[in-house]
């Protein structure tokens, strides 16, 4: 899997400029909103439940400022990614101890040939590393710029 | 419109399950953790499983375990009319029993159904 792979599976009404939240569960419970406000997710309640599962597991915040909730879950289709941003941070239970405010959600169904989900965890893990693309995801004015940032690293 | 609550929450049940038993998994631990996710709350999944389990009426959980041990994935989608477990047709009457809440069953299988 490259990054135009996981791009595929991104789009506009999956990205939240402006995440208005205020704790952790808040994050969840506004992303599982937007998911199924854009009717990817019918039942909500059980992605929420299995997110709030996978950070007891483990928080997926990884520090600088970034954190990947993800899991699997029968209630999703497909794989889907959903990005959002939020300008004041969150305390995220990050490694780091710092504000979180890049959130890359993954959902894949509890089956998927060749095992895309945790491919596509792996690919955008490591395009998030860089330093330079986490802060024009910051800066970023809209999905466009996003989806520019993330083909940019690539290249580099 | 979602499912019944009940089946809400045996989803919610199946999908623990899963990422217990992918936790536990060496390759697929290992897998997260080069990426950068501690895998170390085993036991918090343990406790959430037995608060999940005791929401949800006895008869039904228990239903759900003989099915998971039986045939795998108990509760599943339909698409397209399908049963996604035995890939039967599922009458689309049953659509409005879930209308009324209730928790529908394939008549072939005997899987949980829910429409996703």
């Amino acid at each position: 899997m490259n990054t135009e792979d996981l791009l595929r599976h991104m789009n506009p009404a999956l990205w939240v400029g402006n995440l208005r939240a205020r704790s952790k569960d808040e994050v969840l419970k506004k992303l599982t909103e937007v998911l199924a406000s854009t009717g990817k997710v019918k039942n909500q309640d059980v992605i929420l439940e299995m997110l709030r599962n996978r950070e007891a597991l483990g928080s997926t915040a990884v520090g600088s400022g970034v954190a990947f909730p993800h899991g699997r879950s029968v209630a999703i289709s497909e794989l889907t990614i959903l990005v959002a941003r939020s300008p004041k941070g969150v305390d995220f239970d990050s490694i780091d101890g710092e504000p979180t405010r890049l959130f890359f959600l993954l959902l894949a169904p509890p089956q998927d040939s060749g095992n895309v989900y945790l491919q596509a965890l792996g690919v955008i893990t490591g395009l998030v590393q860089n330093d330079e693309v986490r802060q024009k995801l910051l800066a970023a004015k809209d999905f466009d710029a996003v989806v520019a940032a993330l083909r940019e690293t690539e290249k580099k | 419109m979602s499912a019944p609550k009940d089946v809400q929450l045996l989803l919610a049940l199946q999908d623990l399950e899963q990422m217990t038993r992918e936790a536990q998994d060496a390759t697929n631990r290992e897998a997260l953790e080069k990426m950068g996710f501690p895998v170390t709350g085993l036991d918090q999944l343990k406790e959430a499983h037995e608060k999940l389990e005791a929401r949800i009426p006895r008869t039904l959980v228990s239903r759900y375990h003989r099915l998971s041990e039986r045939l795998g994935r108990a509760v599943v989608p339909v698409v397209d009319g399908v049963c996604t477990g035995c890939f039967t047709n599922i009458p689309s009457i049953f659509t409005s029993a879930v209308n009324q809440d209730k928790v529908v069953y394939c008549e072939t299988c005997g899987r949980i159904l829910f429409w996703p």
